[in-house]
């Protein structure tokens, strides 16, 4: 085997290695993140929906009672049975909903924004950098 | 030459190559009524060294990921046991278990868990709603068991006596119309609707619906 042989074997091995550790580490660029979910919004997007808006919090129930945005109800697929029809006290149709997580890589918000899209409330969304974007924007 | 080249092999192999796992990805399905899905993942420490595991996190509050022990001697095997909790989840979840090592703290390795939770019977919509004053007109909710559940729709009950529940059977036991109206819309109301089926038969499940008068 040349020399240039060798060069170009150990070239594609470490392109392999990089290639695979690109597709599996959650760290990874941004160029090989999925594109945007289209019931994604940004904190910035739901600014003209103020009055007509209806934060729902996906996390944990000891995390919610710790701290929440301002008037958000509870719901999450462990108690959704007991906290749903809570939910609907709060709803009215025609309201924007809007989901949110503990962190960018938290699909729970996504889940249940689908979940609640199927159930019947059409104008659901969830939040882009999640809890963290909104108390990053509304630190006192 | 030769060295040369087997000596940059060797330095590119990433130092977790030390853990061999037998799997690092589980599919699994569950069965209506299952609370957890449960996956196993094994392992052995391949290196020559003693491998410490000193960090297990999941990607989700719903999963919990169990080890007995934190230390592997050379050759020695051991599991990590994921549950994740069902809860009301439906549909296809993936989630994820990091494990870091002590020895290579920067590289962890990635579980997944592949779950395909089914969802039994199909609700469109799952809550009805009036405003109050608005006319008590009858609105419909759709329930139909998803094909391959033997599922029998069994009875709808409402646990308000002001809220009425009527059913048309569009495919005995398989496709119903529940049409629900309100006595009245004058004030506010609200009804529990209780979907009883016959499935599993050793625990048959309850499903619900919601209206409300607001």
């Amino acid at each position: 085997m040349t020399a240039l042989q060798q060069a170009g074997l150990i070239l594609l091995i470490a392109v392999g290695l990089a290639g695979a550790t690109a597709a599996v580490h959650p760290k990874r660029p941004p160029f090989l993140v999925p594109p945007r979910d289209s019931n994604e919004v940004t904190l910035a997007q739901t600014k003209p929906w103020a009055g007509n808006i209806l934060w729902v919090d996906a996390r944990s129930e000891s995390e919610f009672a710790s701290e929440h945005i301002p008037d958000a109800v509870c719901l999450n697929f462990e108690n959704w049975n007991e906290q749903f029809p809570k939910f609907l006290d709060r709803y009215n149709p025609g309201q924007r909903v809007v989901v949110y997580c503990s962190a960018t890589s938290c699909q729970l918000s996504r889940e249940i924004a689908a979940k609640l899209k199927s159930s019947g409330v059409d104008e659901t969304y969830f939040l882009e950098g999640g809890w963290e974007a909104w108390k990053q924007q509304n630190r006192p | 030459m030769r060295l040369s080249l087997l000596l940059s092999l060797f330095l590119a192999i990433p130092a977790f190559a030390q853990l061999r796992w037998d799997t690092t990805e589980q599919s699994l399905k569950s069965k209506p009524g299952d609370r957890e899905v449960v996956a196993t993942y094994r392992f052995t420490n391949t290196g020559t060294t003693p491998i410490t595991i000193d960090n297990v996190h999941t990607s989700c509050g719903c999963t919990t990921a169990a080890l007995t022990k934190n230390e592997y001697a050379p050759g020695e095997s051991g599991q990590i046991v994921a549950r994740m909790d069902i809860g009301s989840r439906t549909g296809h979840q993936e989630k994820s278990i990091l494990v870091t090592t002590k020895q290579n703290p920067k590289t962890p390795t990635i579980l997944r868990l592949i779950a395909d939770i089914p969802e039994p019977l199909v609700m469109k919509p799952t809550f009805v709603m009036w405003g109050v004053g608005e006319s008590p007109k009858p609105k419909t909710i759709y329930i139909k068991v998803t094909d391959g559940f033997p599922i029998k729709l069994l009875k709808v009950d409402s646990d308000n006596p002001d809220i009425k529940v009527d059913v048309s059977e569009v495919h005995p036991g398989v496709e119903l119309e529940v049409h629900v109206t309100p006595k009245d819309t004058s004030r506010p109301e609200m009804a529990t609707l209780l979907i009883r089926t016959d499935y599993p038969s050793d625990n048959p499940q309850t499903y619900y619906a919601y209206a409300k008068v607001k």
